[in-house]
């Protein structure tokens, strides 16, 4: 027997509504991939054509034939590589401080970090670019990266990660004249693999979609960033031209951190659920 | 992870990758939107076979660079959005471009920031010959008389219109030409002819998530019946007059009897009006070449069918909203005389092939082109070369206009599709408008 069919009726009234509420979650989604393979003089008229023909793979060639987009893909991959592994070391340090180590002011200077949950980045946005300006970082990997490096979600989320851990395994591997450091590397931080994974995903995410930061701090294409570069070959007023190409677009930025995730769906799921800790 | 770790090191090495420029050559960078179309017009090094905006820019930076083998001009394209944000940005951070593309009604506030270089002796030295600019382009480049940008077009506020449904609703000539109302009661009377003989609206214009054109239809009826809707000085607005009551009660009117095609964004707003669905879309010169093309397709409802006029003058004076785009030299731009020197070249080179430009749909910004053979012969054209001096904007010592525009567009959508009285939009704006004024001054 299905075993849909085993469930009881509430069960399956709660599936059928998930499955129209994803449908509908990704209606717009899927729309967005079926225009990506309309010509643009087609979609002048008629954007409400979901599988009808015609078909053109015209938008995604003259995405490639940008000379600047595997450098933009590059610049992407780097910053985003960099500010993910970057936010994962320090998130981890500061956590394990956070729940494991006593110094004076470590309530305050908690708070402190968390208060930085609740500024928005915009805010900031005038005298951090002052700042990397003064500093020459303009157009610089460097600039590019660093500001994402502060991040009180990675501490935080690191912080209750390291607090659920029992604290007899660390004092097992200390009455085993282990060093605070070699416990928190060697046995504790493999603990937090699905938490480490999870921040990992957002991080990366977060860096790869972002597009405000390097639209100030890129202002050489050599220097764009894949979101930025491709908004930067948007052709016309308001997009009511170029529709398709612009919908590549989405979907060719889209493309490698949907694989990200399908990579480390597992670690993302497990963390999020909270049964990682064992 | 090892084959991610080699993927991130060639990247890191392509990212590096220091890029020199060309030898014995003087660079200068080239600040612009108008998007980029290297993939359809990167080799093609004629202007003459731009096709477009992009088109024909790019092809224009080709031709340039291939016949200056001493100066290369390299692009740096920004997108409209966020435009003036990054340049400033990049003002900011003293990484200046030499040359950027700028609205006019944008480049008051760069010039009393003294960040733009006046250009008259050295337009005079070229050989850029002001005194044929367009009555439009010079007002739109001259601050405190000096001239501060080379001018690179007119654009305006249309109205493009399908002849065949004009002729359906008895809207026609006999020789098909549209017949346009000449006061608000004709309009009204007019969209109700058309409504009823068609059973469509009249109208299609971005109501949604766009300000701009609500504001610029507002702003040219409001020029129609000679009002000043800014202080001499530029430090306030006064919508506290008949003028504005009347301009507003007649875009709420057409709203509310359903001659404007209701909620639709600026895409929406054409595709309403190349699907046939509304008689007029109210829209900038800009779309001229678009609407043509797609009105010479056998498919097309608009196939034989389309006209486009200056915004019908429904009040005493002639005025439609217009604005430009022009090239402005930063100061810092360029760190010798032989990149200033060059920069001119270029502005020069532009100059000369102005009549390219036009092509777009866009109004030519001299004299001798606005009146010659070649312009009134592209299709369309003879009817709006009037708008070169017709042209209304927002006067220069206005500061940040498109924070303005903003302002007032949003109240004014408030007005058609939440249906905000007339007196509330008035204060609103007022209070809104001058408290940011008051800011800018500051």
């Amino acid at each position: 027997m299905n075993p849909l069919l085993r469930r009881g009726w509430f069960d399956r009234f709660v599936m059928a509504a998930l499955t129209l509420l994803a449908l509908a979650w990704m209606a717009p989604l899927l729309w967005v991939l079926a225009l990506s393979f309309k010509p643009n003089e087609f979609l002048l008229r008629h954007t409400d054509v979901f599988l009808a023909p015609p078909y053109t793979l015209a938008n995604y060639l003259d995405i490639l034939q940008t000379s600047q987009v595997f450098r933009w893909l590059g610049n992407s991959a780097l910053v985003a590589g960099l500010q993910t592994v970057g936010v994962l070391v320090l998130s981890s340090l500061a956590g394990y401080g956070f729940a494991r180590c006593e110094f004076p002011g470590r309530r305050w200077l908690f708070a402190l970090v968390m208060f930085g949950l609740a500024v928005p980045a915009q805010s900031v946005f005038i005298p951090l670019h002052r700042l990397f300006s003064e500093w020459n970082l303009q157009n610089t990997i460097a600039g590019l990266a660093l500001p994402g490096l502060a991040a009180p979600f990675g501490v935080y989320l690191m912080t209750q990660y390291f607090k659920a851990i029992p604290t007899e395994l660390e004092e097992a591997a200390m009455l085993d004249n282990a060093s605070r450091f070699k416990t928190f590397l060697t046995i504790i931080l493999p603990l937090t693999l699905p938490a480490q994974a999870t921040l990992g995903i957002f991080t990366f995410l977060a860096c790869w979609n972002d597009y405000l930061w390097p639209l100030v701090i890129a202002t050489q294409p050599d220097m764009y960033t894949l979101t930025r570069g491709l908004a930067s070959t948007q052709t016309n007023f308001a997009q009511s031209e170029g529709l398709g190409f612009l919908m590549a677009q989405a979907v060719f930025a889209g493309v490698p951190a949907l694989m990200l995730y399908l990579f480390f769906q597992r670690h993302l799921v497990t963390a999020v659920a909270g049964t990682g800790k064992s | 992870m090892k084959r991610l770790l080699i993927c991130l090191s060639a990247a890191l090495l392509a990212a590096c990758g220091a890029r020199t420029p060309e030898a014995g050559k003087t660079e200068i960078t080239l600040m612009r939107f108008f998007g980029s179309c290297e993939s359809q017009f990167g080799q093609v090094m004629k202007a003459s076979e731009g096709i477009g905006e992009c088109g024909i820019v790019t092809t224009l930076v080709n031709e340039f660079n291939a016949t200056h083998p001493g100066i290369v001009v390299k692009t740096q394209i920004g997108e409209w959005g966020p435009y003036y944000d990054q340049l400033t940005a990049r003002l900011v951070s003293k990484d200046i471009p030499t040359v950027a593309v700028m609205h006019e009604s944008a480049l008051g506030d760069y010039v009393r920031r003294k960040l733009v270089l006046p250009l008259d002796a050295d337009f005079a030295r070229v050989g850029i010959p002001v005194d044929d600019f367009t009555e439009h382009a010079r007002k739109g480049t001259t601050f405190n008389g000096q001239t501060y940008a080379l001018p690179f077009d007119t654009w305006a506020w249309l109205w493009h219109i399908n002849t065949r449904l004009m002729k359906q609703a008895g809207l026609a000539t006999a020789n098909g030409e549209p017949v346009l109302p000449r006061s608000p009661e004709e309009l009204l009377a007019q969209a109700r002819q058309f409504k009823q003989k068609t059973g469509k609206p009249y109208f299609a214009w971005a109501v949604a998530n766009e300000t701009a054109a609500n504001d610029r239809t507002f702003q040219t009826l409001v020029a129609q019946q000679g009002a000043a809707l800014f202080a001499a000085d530029g430090k306030s607005i006064h919508m506290q007059q008949p003028a504005v009551a009347k301009a507003l009660s007649l875009m709420q009117t057409l709203y509310q009897e359903g001659h404007v095609r209701p909620n639709l964004d600026y895409a929406a707003a054409n595709q309403a009006f190349l699907n046939g669905e509304a008689g007029v879309v109210v829209v900038g010169t800009w779309t001229i070449d678009q609407f043509l093309r797609e009105s010479k397709k056998p498919d097309s409802p608009l196939q034989g069918g389309y006209a486009v006029r200056p915004f019908a003058q429904l009040f005493d004076k002639p005025a439609v909203f217009a604005d430009g785009h022009s090239w402005a030299l930063f100061k810092g731009g360029t760190t010798d005389a032989k990149g200033h020197e060059a920069a001119l070249t270029f502005l020069k080179f532009v100059w000369e092939r102005t009549a390219e430009w036009s092509r777009t749909g866009h109004l030519p910004v001299s004299k001798t082109v606005a009146q010659s053979e070649a312009f009134r012969a592209l299709p369309q054209r003879e009817s709006l070369a009037e708008i070169t001096h017709t042209g209304a904007s927002m006067p220069g010592n206005v500061p940040t206009q498109r924070n303005i525009e903003l302002l007032i567009g949003e109240d004014v959508a408030n007005l058609l599709l939440s249906g905000k009285p007339v007196a509330e939009v008035q204060a609103s704006v007022e209070k809104r408008v001058n408290k940011a004024l008051q800011k800018a001054r500051r």
